[in-house]
């Protein structure tokens, strides 16, 4: 390859540029990111949501651990092979014997079709092939099968961390590797990004450190926090020992999106329920 | 739904080698042409580079495991992979004196064109095929297809016998070739350079 090759004048990209829209991800989030279009009635533009995840967007999804990150993962991958949009599963942590049952509920839960579903979903278990979790052409060469063999528009990896997690010195170059090859194969993805001990609950910094915050299109942060005292009691008017769960869009580079951080619920059937801005549930803030 | 639990190799990397190996003879005018300009020698070094060119940009490969694989260095596969095209037109074309790796030149022209889908594929690959038989020449690529993941050097010729057993080249008994061959053969590059020394 010729370095002139990567050089392009601004209007060669005209036809490559792609399209913006929003890919459903079944929750509240979908709401999240927006979209700007100038309305020339009003002579203004128009901020309108977008209707889900930015289309062929590689997002991290990070949270320390209980706080609904494979829920969302799976809820999108369910959401997604319902509506005939084919997925690829990678499955780093739990085996796909679980996931299976995992997915099903989740399809049941939200009344949509398990068929459709199990028709439209391809599972790499990489949680029982050391191969795949350690030997990155492999997964790449897997995973490019399965893409193809499935004409899959859509990836689910839960999780990335597990790629690396006991070489966390090679997290970056894991990480960009996995970037190019779905932006290569034109994937809409969402990488399950664990976090440190010591790193913050609330920041986009993940297993591997900010890096792969830097290398994805965008991060989603979901915490939660354990109410223990009367003041946090107050200010989010939940009793003490009830746990409030956020969810936040730390940066994406394809969209705007909502900078508020959402409160959200996971259900009794294990889905993931955004409500309102925390914002608007906390008290005492000003 | 469909559960992967093993590494699944890329299968079709054979395909497009052949591809590549196919849109290069037809960038070069042809078999025919190939033929007057008596520039078949070239073949096996086309193989090689199609080989190269697929692995890099669909096996995601590195040099380094390219090279293993195909059983050649790892200068061999960057100068494949750092050919210029277009100085490797002009020098075909005479208008350039310029040493380039030509066959690895080629090669990139030609899985650009299969990206952009301008190799016509369908309609080609048959006459390609036929063609290559009736002169004899698209033994290379069939050769390196089969002794896919052998273990070099190779001792004597049973191994390769057993991958090939019953084609023949130019006529010739690919058992009766191998016989006369003097082993241990290191590499795939060097295993083509005999058998053509033999055809």
């Amino acid at each position: 390859m010729k370095h002139e090759e990567y050089v392009y004048e601004l209007s060669e990209l005209k036809d490559y540029a792609p399209k913006i829209f929003g890919i459903p991800t079944g929750t509240k989030l979908d709401e999240m990111f927006y979209t700007v279009t100038y309305d020339e009635k009003k002579d203004r533009y128009v901020k309108k949501p977008l209707g889900g995840i930015p289309h062929l967007a590689v997002l991290n999804v990070t949270g320390i651990p209980d706080t609904g990150k494979s829920l969302l993962a799976e809820q999108f991958a369910v959401y997604q092979a319902a509506r005939n949009y084919p997925v690829l599963f990678v499955t780093v942590e739990s085996p796909a014997n679980f996931l299976y049952t995992a997915l099903k509920q989740k399809a049941q839960v939200l009344g949509l079709d398990f068929t459709t579903v199990e028709k439209n979903m391809i599972i790499i278990d990489a949680s029982q092939d050391v191969e795949l979790r350690e030997n990155m052409n492999a997964l790449l060469d897997t995973m490019a099968y399965a893409i193809k063999k499935k004409n899959t528009k859509n990836v689910v990896i839960d999780s990335i961390t597990g790629l690396y997690e006991h070489r966390e010195v090679l997290a970056r170059q894991i990480v960009r590797q996995m970037f190019n090859f779905l932006k290569k194969w034109n994937q809409t993805a969402l990488l399950v990004s664990q976090k440190r001990s010591s790193q913050s609950s609330e920041t986009a910094e993940a297993a591997g450190g900010l890096a792969v915050a830097h290398i994805v299109d965008g991060t989603i942060v979901m915490d939660k926090e354990v109410i223990t005292s009367k003041w946090a009691a107050s200010m989010y008017g939940r009793k003490i020992g009830e746990v409030i769960r956020t969810i936040r869009i730390d940066g994406c580079r394809l969209v705007p999106h909502a900078s508020e951080t959402y409160v959200f619920d996971i259900t009794d059937t294990g889905l993931i329920d955004i409500k309102e801005p925390l914002s608007k549930i906390a008290r005492g803030g000003d | 739904m469909e559960v992967i639990g093993k590494p699944v190799k890329e299968g079709n990397i054979d395909t497009i080698a052949e591809r590549i190996f196919h849109e290069s003879i037809r960038i070069l005018g042809g078999l025919k042409n190939l033929v007057e300009y008596r520039n078949l020698t070239w073949l096996p070094s086309l193989a090689e580079a199609a080989y190269v060119i697929a692995l890099k940009n669909e096996a995601i490969k590195t040099n380094r495991e390219i090279a293993e694989y195909l059983g050649i260095t790892e200068q061999t596969v960057k100068n494949i992979l750092s050919a210029d095209e277009t100085k490797v037109m002009e020098r075909l074309k005479g208008e350039s004196e310029k040493k380039e790796h030509i066959a690895g030149g080629l090669a990139k022209l030609a899985y650009r064109a299969i990206r952009e889908k301008r190799d016509n594929l369908e309609e080609r690959m048959e006459i390609m095929e036929e063609s290559a038989k009736s002169l004899g020449i698209d033994w290379a690529v069939h050769v390196l297809s089969n002794i896919k993941g052998l273990d070099f050097p190779i001792e004597n010729k049973e191994v390769l016998v057993e991958r090939l057993r019953g084609y023949r080249i130019k006529g010739k008994d690919i058992e009766d070739i191998l016989s006369s061959l003097e082993y241990p053969i290191s590499n795939p590059a060097e295993l083509l350079h005999k058998i053509r020394e033999k055809l």
